[in-house]
């Protein structure tokens, strides 16, 4: 397992590599520099020569890059322009935000559809089987972002049950995080929520079919005991496939929901960082969040193998 | 002529309370005010920065030698006033005694001198600093600046708020840019900066008011802090901003979307102000590439185009259409001249103009961004009636940056969309300056338009000054350099119970109270 697991490791190395590759010629190719952004629209063309200078926007990008990736060997991701301050402090002050957010639409998402689509399967095509498909349907189709809004409306403006957004870090108020997050968190899992829900109505159905669970109701165990701890536990393999790739899509909707919801998160910094053209957050921002792709993919097939005996890795 | 949406009682309640309402309501101390805006500041070293969200809380926390009125004049701030020399060289500024900063120091003539210095290394308009040849310090509360040639312009440029020229401690000023304490001498003292979440200032007890005046005048006057403390959000979100309003989590919004203003105009909680004029809208012509280059084309254009039509659109029907190159009321609006020649929706003289100039249906590139919708409304309604004269358009929609650095090339764009705000509030200066130097917005220096310049920077007398900001405006229709559209407006909004509040450039939280 041990070997196993260095060895993903060492190579998601390549897939860094490419991705900080690609990022750095993807920004290269987009017309428009921080310099144009903080000089202003009257700037003169000696002004924002000179800026670009200060900046070092300057150098050709064949140098930029070695320059980045020399400080990234030391650790180093850089320095953000408009910010003023190294891009690693940046990304880390930010990253409890983004967890905690994924976090939360991720138990949103993995505890309520997972139960829903055991309840429908419990009961094929019925009225039961048939109500919680089409929400889960609907939760399929909205956007987060207009969800996001529509709970705004819906629970801050009209209930006044929530805050309209911002931020309250848990270890200043717990109580306060929860109410901080619970929207943001609610919009973001709602997608995931429908898949899930739909992904576990599969597969518990097919499980039922099993022969086991056929003579574990012969056996006379009750219904909840054969649902859950036998055809449960079976169900969960491709229910931690689905719940991986979940964490990836809940961190890029995380972008969307964090704009709407004043969240400041890692998303947030990124959306910024194009917009403004900084180069090193936008640059560190994507290694990250590939990092935590890589690192998800691999907790994920870690996983496979706590829960399912008949998997293992390297001996 | 004016044209406007109204925006209902609130707006008229909001108005009403702001302008005759003051001097009759009790003034109370106290209380934590919450301001919504867009945008986080990109720093909070006021010099450096011209952006609104920086400004919109440097401007509580610093301030300036001059400052600028409620209609845009400058007004002394931190100077008693100012003596110039006969000549035009030597600017004699008495400071204001004992002026505290918010670390407790008094400011003296070191501070300021270190300041402007600093200013002319690292500010956001450092150009305004060229023409000083030396600042000296004969006492601790005068400071002399004398100026390498005359430059009328000096005083405009040290008191716009455009990337302030803000007076700070003499040890913060060797600092580089970004690298200083938050220190100045305003109504409210820096406490804390999270990054895309918000800003905190608390109400400071020492502030030391400018008893020259009665009350708050614009950047200047006497300012009074009533709150306790204001705290700054950056919502990037319109609507959340809009609902954050509506349940009280936010007292102050910096700007709030004229649909929703008209949608809340029955909400007894909220209020909205007009704020009457904002910015120019304007299409930028690039004379560097045919056939804008062709007089008579961009002649076709200017009498082409419905100004109306543009603005309503554009604006949400928050607008105003007016030909000026200055704002009206204002020291150097020039009247009626060009006026002739705005707004002439007149497709067959714009047709005739076409086969005069030759115009071979070349391809056209109207360039806008989609960060300003105001911008991207402008291009597309002007796109259409270009098209409707028979002109080929290619309407190219990109992000702000990339709008910005393709308009620095002499290609790859014809018509470019623009909102110029803080500029024409600055005076003419600025507006001017766009048009002329080394650099012009459209590329080919115009003679007329550099001996206007060289006439407004140069001239002793304000009556030469004016005629130089006439003679400007009145290029800039009969040569049809580029296209005023009309004046924008805003809407500020605030809960029903901030007293007294009273639009402006920013939203102003000295002299305004909970009720």
């Amino acid at each position: 397992m041990l070997r196993y697991t260095l060895g993903r490791l060492l190579s998601a190395i390549p897939v860094l590599l490419v991705v900080s590759l690609v990022s750095f010629a993807i920004i290269a190719l987009v017309p428009g520099d921080m310099a144009s952004e903080m000089a202003g629209p009257s700037a003169t063309a000696e002004e924002l020569q000179r800026l670009r200078v200060q900046l070092g926007l300057d150098k050709p990008i064949l140098q930029r890059m070695v320059e980045w990736y020399g400080a990234l060997l030391r650790g180093d991701l850089g320095e953000s322009v408009l910010l003023r301050r190294s891009v690693t402090d940046a990304i880390l002050e930010r990253l409890p935000v983004t967890l905690g957010l994924t976090f939360l639409a991720l138990v949103f998402a993995i505890v309520l559809g997972v139960l829903a689509g055991m309840v429908a399967a419990v009961r094929p095509n019925s009225w039961t089987d048939q109500g919680v498909m089409a929400l889960a349907l609907v939760g399929l189709s909205l956007p987060d972002f207009w969800l996001g809004l529509v709970f705004i409306w819906g629970f801050a403006v009209q209930l006044g049950w929530l805050p309209t957004g911002g931020y309250v870090p848990f270890g200043e108020d717990p109580l306060g995080w929860l109410r901080s997050m619970a929207m943001p968190a609610g919009a973001l899992a709602l997608t995931q929520m429908g898949l899930l829900a739909r992904m576990t109505r599969a597969s518990m159905l097919d499980v039922l079919r099993q022969d086991y669970v056929r003579t574990a109701r012969a056996k006379g165990l009750p219904g909840w005991v054969v649902v859950f701890r036998h055809a449960g536990a079976n169900v969960l393999v491709p229910v931690i496939t689905v719940a991986g790739v979940s964490v990836g899509i809940l961190l890029g909707g995380a972008v969307v929901i964090e704009q709407v919801f004043s969240l400041p998160g890692v998303g947030r910094l990124i959306i910024g960082a194009i917009q403004r053209r900084d180069y090193p957050v936008i640059q560190g921002g994507l290694l990250l969040t590939a990092t935590i792709f890589v690192l998800v993919n691999l907790a994920v097939d870690l996983l496979y193998a706590a829960v399912d005996p008949r998997v293992r890795y390297g001996r | 002529m004016i044209t406007r949406r109204t925006l209902g009682k609130g707006t008229a309640a909001g108005l009403a309370a702001a302008t005759i309402g003051a001097p009759a309501i009790a003034q109370r101390r106290g209380g934590e005010v919450v301001i919504a805006q867009q945008a986080q500041p990109p720093s909070l070293d006021a010099a450096t920065t011209t952006a609104q969200a920086s400004r919109n809380i440097n401007l509580h926390i610093y301030e300036t030698l001059f400052a600028r009125d409620e209609v845009g004049n400058p007004m002394p701030d931190l100077a008693e006033g100012v003596t110039i020399s006969s000549d035009g060289l030597t600017y004699t500024f008495p400071l204001r005694r004992g002026v505290k900063f918010h670390n407790g120091k008094v400011m003296n003539s070191a501070d300021v001198k270190a300041s402007l210095e600093r200013y002319g290394k690292v500010g956001g308009s450092a150009f305004i600093m060229r023409p000083v040849d030396t600042i000296e310090t004969p006492d601790a509360n005068t400071v002399v600046v004398k100026l390498k040639e005359p430059y009328p312009g000096f005083i405009a440029g040290i008191s716009s708020p455009r990337a302030p020229c803000a007076i700070i401690p003499a040890e913060e000023a060797g600092k580089e840019a970004g690298k200083i304490e938050i220190i100045g001498t305003g109504p409210f003292r820096f406490v804390e900066y999270r990054p895309d979440s918000h800003v905190k200032l608390a109400r400071f007890d020492d502030y030391v008011q400018n008893t020259n005046f009665r009350e708050r005048d614009g950047f200047g006057g006497k300012k009074t802090a009533h709150f306790d403390g204001v705290t700054i959000r950056f919502m990037p979100e319109a609507g959340a901003r809009t609902a954050g309003l509506q349940t009280g989590e936010l007292h102050v919004l910096e700007a709030l979307a004229v649909p929703a203003a008209q949608r809340l105009k029955d909400d007894r909680n909220v209020r909205a102000y007009e704020m009457m004029p904002w910015a120019f809208q304007t299409l930028m012509m690039n004379h560097a590439q045919g056939p804008t280059s062709n007089l008579a084309f961009r002649r076709a254009v200017q009498a082409a185009l419905d100004m109306e039509e543009i603005m309503a659109i554009s604006t949400d029907g928050l607008y105003r259409l007016t030909h000026g190159w200055q704002h009206p009321g204002t020291t150097y609006f020039a009247g009626d001249v060009g006026k002739e020649l705005y707004n002439l929706k007149d497709q067959n003289r714009a047709r005739a103009l076409l086969r005069e100039s030759g115009y071979r249906n070349e391809e056209v590139i109207v360039l806008c961004d989609s960060s300003f919708s105001n911008h991207k409304a402008t291009g597309e309604v002007a796109a259409e009636q270009l098209k409707a004269i028979g002109v080929n358009v290619k309407l190219v929609v990109v992000d702000w940056p990339t709008a910005f650095n393709q308009r620095t090339r002499r290609e790859g764009w014809h018509l470019w969309t623009l909102m110029l705000g803080i500029e024409p509030y600055e005076g003419p200066y600025g507006v001017v300056g766009f048009f002329s130097g080394h650099a012009p917005v459209q590329h080919e220096r115009d003679p007329g338009i550099e001996a206007a310049q060289t006439k407004l920077t140069t001239s002793l007398a304000e009556a030469d000054r004016k005629q130089a900001v006439a003679d400007f405006q009145r290029r800039m229709y009969d040569q049809a350099i580029s296209i005023k559209c009309g004046d924008v407006g805003i809407v500020q909004a605030t809960r029903a119970n901030v007293v007294n509040y009273k639009p402006y450039r920013i939203p102003r939280m000295w002299d305004c109270w909970f009720s």
